[in-house]
């Protein structure tokens, strides 16, 4: 029995990690209505990157997000200019070829990461891996408050993009109304490509975190990969702090039922799973959108 | 001039089924081995292909197939019995997972049938009558080669015959009229979701009966082996590869798919990531010919028949 505040931290912790991985998806998905199923190919590959860093250059992990970041941008770009922008433009719903095409993506991925890192599970051993420290009370693993710091500060500098930058700016306003951002003169197809860099280097970032928490292998990447789905579903697919939001209820939910039932810790994965299936049937629009038809009902 | 192909494929399936008399062992496993891979695409087309809804989670149905078969074996049942109700039992869960999965639409359908296969291999591993990680193993005396290939090789040409079949009837063109343009489908009258339900309960019952024999053919069976995401995966992959939506793609699919995999796991350094060339064998299909090996024979013929055509190229720049 784990007492409220340790699940809260826990879960307050887990969120902005989830948010970190979500956001990555969101945003190629308002920008293009693209759905990247590459993000899990990408989240492993980010790992091995953080990894192969680590044993290298000794550099640490969290140090090597200033590379992994950029270095995944500039792979995005590269992958939305060879392989993505070849597909025709999907409409107000996802096209099943774009789906499909990033599907491949990620096998590729996966298998390339076989061939180079073999299958055998890695893990990144820093000396404060093991280390602890109380938070309100709670004792907290070093790396889970490094990955929270890195997750804010990820998700305050693409805060500070999105507000603060023509780019930024242009991005929302193709993923609010394309045809009204293109009258407007925004070059859509540049904007795409550092849409697909921003969601490619978002994912390099989450998952050089995701390896200083997590043993992994070229498989990995798939389960979170379905929680940052089951998130930006509960959180709305274009809303903002909408993903915040579902990131804060996967978390809670993982973490309370962790703590306060006897399941398994391997049926805790179920649950964000069976809950991706009930999220995307029971509210498309996403708990906004929930929310919107209560307030209608109400009137 | 359709006679021809039918009557290649039946003298196909009837040297099939006399191959035990004068192949070997080894190479009778790979036809073993091609018959599975042959029903698992052309049942997945019938709802993936004909009906357009691709569902990335069919080891469920799989693994439902081999477990009612091992489970029952393990009561006293003879193997083959378990057959229908691993079949039953796959159809009925289809219905149970189709009824809320199948008012998503596309992209999100699919995403839902991951969450759907993710759910049941994770449970299947943290319950114990799966005999969790470790696995189940069928009774001794229950194995008799011959007999498995038999049925392995009637099911894939039934499956062959039912998809065919399908394709040609009411059913297949209320499909066809879904994957096309669903509302237009819906307001002329077709009930979607009924016959989505149906192509999807039809295609999870022969899932499951190949199921059954793969769990009676390797005697041992695991959530982690008949759950298998990379098994949904190549189901997927087949028809898609092949030419999805038509008879002829998926039996292509699983005739290229099962000779690569022959010919790569005895590679010692692509025995893990064998995929690798799936993936990029799928981007190239997404990208250049979107009805897969089919639509490039069938490009490739009518290229021949009419040498005075420009290409397309030369076309769109003209």
């Amino acid at each position: 029995m784990q007492d409220i505040a340790g699940v809260l931290v826990n879960s307050v912790i887990s969120a902005a990690l989830y948010a970190t991985m979500a956001y990555g998806l969101a945003v190629i998905y308002g920008v293009m209505r693209i759905i990247n199923l590459a993000h899990a190919g990408l989240l492993m590959l980010g790992a091995y990157v953080t990894l192969s860093l680590f044993t290298r250059f000794s550099l640490d992990p969290f140090v090597s997000l200033l590379v992994v970041g950029p270095l995944f941008f500039a792979l995005g770009v590269a992958l939305y200019r060879l392989v993505v922008r070849r597909l025709p433009q999907s409409g107000a719903t996802p096209s099943m070829e774009s789906l499909l095409l990033l599907f491949g993506v990620w096998l590729v991925l996966q298998n390339v990461a076989y061939l180079v890192w073999t299958g055998d599970t890695q893990s990144i051993l820093t000396p404060y891996t093991l280390k602890s420290v109380p938070v309100l009370g709670v004792r907290v693993g070093v790396p889970s408050l490094f990955v929270f710091a890195g997750s804010v500060l990820s998700l305050a500098f693409l805060n500070l993009v999105l507000r603060a930058t023509y780019l930024g700016r242009a991005i929302r306003a193709v993923t609010q109304n394309r045809d009204a951002a293109l009258l407007a003169g925004v070059d859509a197809d540049r904007i795409s490509a550092i849409a697909f860099g921003l969601g490619t280097g978002f994912a390099g970032v989450a998952g050089g975190m995701l390896s200083s928490l997590y043993a992994f292998t070229p498989d990995f990447g798939r389960s979170f990969l379905l929680k940052a789905f089951c998130i930006i579903v509960l959180g709305g697919m274009e809303s903002v702090t909408g993903v915040a939001g579902g990131a804060l209820v996967l978390a809670f939910l993982e973490n309370a039922l962790g703590a306060w039932t006897a399941l398994p810790t391997s049926f805790q994965d179920a649950v964000s799973f069976t809950l991706l299936f009930v999220a995307l049937v029971v509210f498309p629009q996403g708990l906004p959108g929930l929310f919107g038809r209560l307030r209608t009902a109400h009137r | 001039m359709r006679r021809v192909p039918l009557a290649l494929a039946a003298a196909l399936a009837a040297l099939t089924f006399a191959a035990p008399l004068f192949l070997e062992r080894g190479t009778l496993n790979d036809v073993w081995n091609l018959a599975f891979a042959v029903i698992l695409a052309s049942a997945w087309n019938i709802l993936g292909g004909f009906g357009g809804q691709v569902s990335l989670g069919y080891s469920a149905f799989l693994g439902i197939g081999a477990y009612t078969t091992v489970l029952l074996s393990l009561g006293g049942v003879h193997p083959f019995l378990s057959l229908p109700l691993g079949a039953a039992l796959a159809a009925l869960f289809s219905v149970v997972i189709g009824l809320p999965a199948f008012r998503l639409r596309g992209p999100y359908f699919t995403i839902a049938t991951i969450g759907v296969g993710e759910a049941v291999r994770v449970s299947a591993s943290s319950v114990s009558f799966t005999g969790g990680s470790s696995g189940l193993r069928m009774p001794a005396g229950s194995f008799d080669f011959t007999l498995n290939y038999e049925a392995m090789a009637a099911l894939a040409a039934l499956t062959v015959a039912a998809a065919a079949l399908v394709r040609k009837s009411a059913f297949g063109r209320a499909l066809a009229a879904i994957r096309q343009d669903i509302d237009a489908a819906e307001a002329l009258g077709v009930n979607a979701t009924r016959f989505k339900l149906e192509a999807h309960a039809l295609s999870a019952a022969i899932v499951a009966l190949a199921g059954s024999l793969y769990a009676i053919n390797f005697q041992y069976i695991a959530p982690g082996s008949v759950f298998d995401f990379r098994l949904s995966l190549s189901i997927v992959l087949m028809p898609i590869v092949g030419g999805v939506g038509t008879v002829a793609g998926p039996v292509l699919g699983a005739v290229v798919f099962s000779t690569l995999q022959i010919k790569l796991l005895a590679i010692p350094a692509l025995r893990d990531s064998y995929l690798f060339l799936y993936g990029a064998l799928l981007i190239l299909v997404m990208l250049y010919e979107p009805k897969g090996l089919v639509g490039l024979a069938r490009r490739a013929a009518a290229r021949l028949r009419r040498p005075a055509l420009p290409p397309p190229e030369a076309a769109r720049a003209g």
